[in-house]
């Protein structure tokens, strides 16, 4: 996006040349953030556009370096993010209408029964998508939180068992349904002093999540606000789902 | 320590799962299991008020010092105080506030359910032994933090007793004097 400015541009040179390092750090980052939810996409892909499931990575892969979605974008940018989700949606359907409509100019006659089979599912219900989102913008959140907890070079006490502690005493009893320790056998375990000990350590850790999973939803919500309301909306969705079994 | 594979965890997982996850992220929910918080409960309950109380500042330890003795009586632990059939309302109202303050300090020790439990314990204490009110809290308010402590797996069934003579009071429009 570093295309020289116009003599009618309105924008002095220095701030367009800050502008082009903005939108180049704008385009690795929208590139990043298709690569991590590829999945949500392909399924939402493959569920609006079933005749192209053997297409669906190929078309996915030259989606996230379609010129026309980092315009989007980058107008985005500059206003209410709204759902990120929605937009990448909406998007990648355009982006799929646009070379379906280029394949038929480009090899004509098309018949009217490979037509249909190519057009798209009248608004594919999106739950799917929404549950695979959900899933990987959890998994990226417990990577990274792991990865720093870990971080030997973290200036903070003890940094390293809290994510062990989080596991045993909140991950595993979630997951695997094993039986939650007692925070005197955390004590014991981890040398703590006392169960407030035990139990501040549980905070920090549950800090440390909250913390993560808000910088993971805002790459891709924008702002705090719009940030709040995502991870509400998923909440409600997964709360909505688990409801029905 | 096992390897954890926390995507794979998160993929195989149901919305519940992932949900209960998320929640997570409210900090002070869920941080003690029931059977954790009773014992937590009855050591507060039967632990030395002089230690607790006496923590905020030198004169409020001389007060209660001074009060404790007054009564002729060795009002050492919470539970004596609460289940006294004349407790002394300054150190009710000592109680209710330190019970306060743990509530609104986010680095407090003491876990909020038990600082909630004591705070209006102290209240119901003061309507029951003294019909007297010590909060300022509406009707409604008080009635539903009354309720919420009653239903609370881990209180002793002494307690629960005072706390159910209060909610009596206050919902059959018995505001008692207010102090």
């Amino acid at each position: 996006m570093a295309s020289e400015p116009s003599k009618s541009s309105i924008f002095p040179r220095t701030d367009w040349a800050e502008l082009g390092k903005a939108a180049a750090a704008d385009e690795v980052l929208l590139d990043r953030l298709i690569r991590l939810y590829w999945q949500p996409l392909k399924i939402y892909l493959v569920a609006t556009f079933p005749g192209l499931k053997n297409q669906a990575d190929t078309l996915l892969q030259d989606f996230a370096e379609d010129k026309m979605l980092k315009e989007g974008w980058l107008r985005r940018a500059d206003q209410n993010r709204g759902r990120f989700r929605d937009f990448l949606k909406t998007s990648l359907r355009n982006f799929v209408l646009n070379r379906l409509n280029l394949a038929e100019v480009k090899n004509p006659p098309i018949s009217m029964e490979e037509l249909e089979h190519e057009l798209p599912q009248p608004d594919a219900p999106s739950e799917e998508f929404d549950l695979v989102w959900a899933r990987t913008m959890l998994a990226e959140t417990l990577r990274r939180m792991e990865v720093d907890c870990k971080n030997p070079g973290e200036d903070q006490p003890r940094r390293s068992y809290i994510w062990e502690i989080f596991r045993i005493r909140l991950l595993e009893p979630i997951f695997n349904d094993a039986a939650q320790p007692s925070y005197d056998q955390l004590i014991d375990q981890f040398g703590l002093k006392s169960p407030t000990d035990a139990s501040n350590t549980l905070l920090s850790a549950k800090r440390i999540f909250k913390a993560h999973l808000s910088k993971v939803i805002k790459e891709y919500a924008g702002q705090d606000a719009a940030t709040a309301a995502e991870i509400q909306a998923l909440e409600d969705f997964l709360i909505r789902l688990a409801k029905r079994g | 320590m096992s390897d954890f594979d926390s995507s794979a965890a998160v993929f195989k997982s149901r919305a519940k799962k992932l949900a209960t996850l998320m929640a997570t992220g409210e900090e002070r929910a869920k941080l003690w299991r029931p059977d954790e918080l009773a014992a937590i409960f009855r050591h507060q309950m039967s632990a030395p008020m002089l230690v607790d109380l006496g923590s905020f500042d030198s004169r409020t330890a001389t007060k209660l010092r001074t009060l404790s003795e007054a009564q002729g009586l060795l009002l050492k632990s919470f539970a004596d105080l609460f289940h006294h059939p004349a407790p002394p309302i300054e150190l009710l109202e000592l109680i209710k506030d330190f019970a306060k303050a743990n509530m609104d300090h986010p680095e407090s020790g003491l876990p909020d359910e038990i600082a909630a439990a004591l705070y209006y314990t102290s209240i119901a204490a003061a309507l029951v032994r003294l019909d007297v009110r010590i909060s300022h809290l509406p009707d409604a308010d008080l009635q539903r933090g009354l309720r919420w402590t009653m239903e609370q797996a881990w209180l002793d069934e002494k307690t629960k007793e005072l706390l159910a003579k209060a909610l009596g009071k206050v919902s059959g429009g018995q505001k008692g004097a207010v102090s």
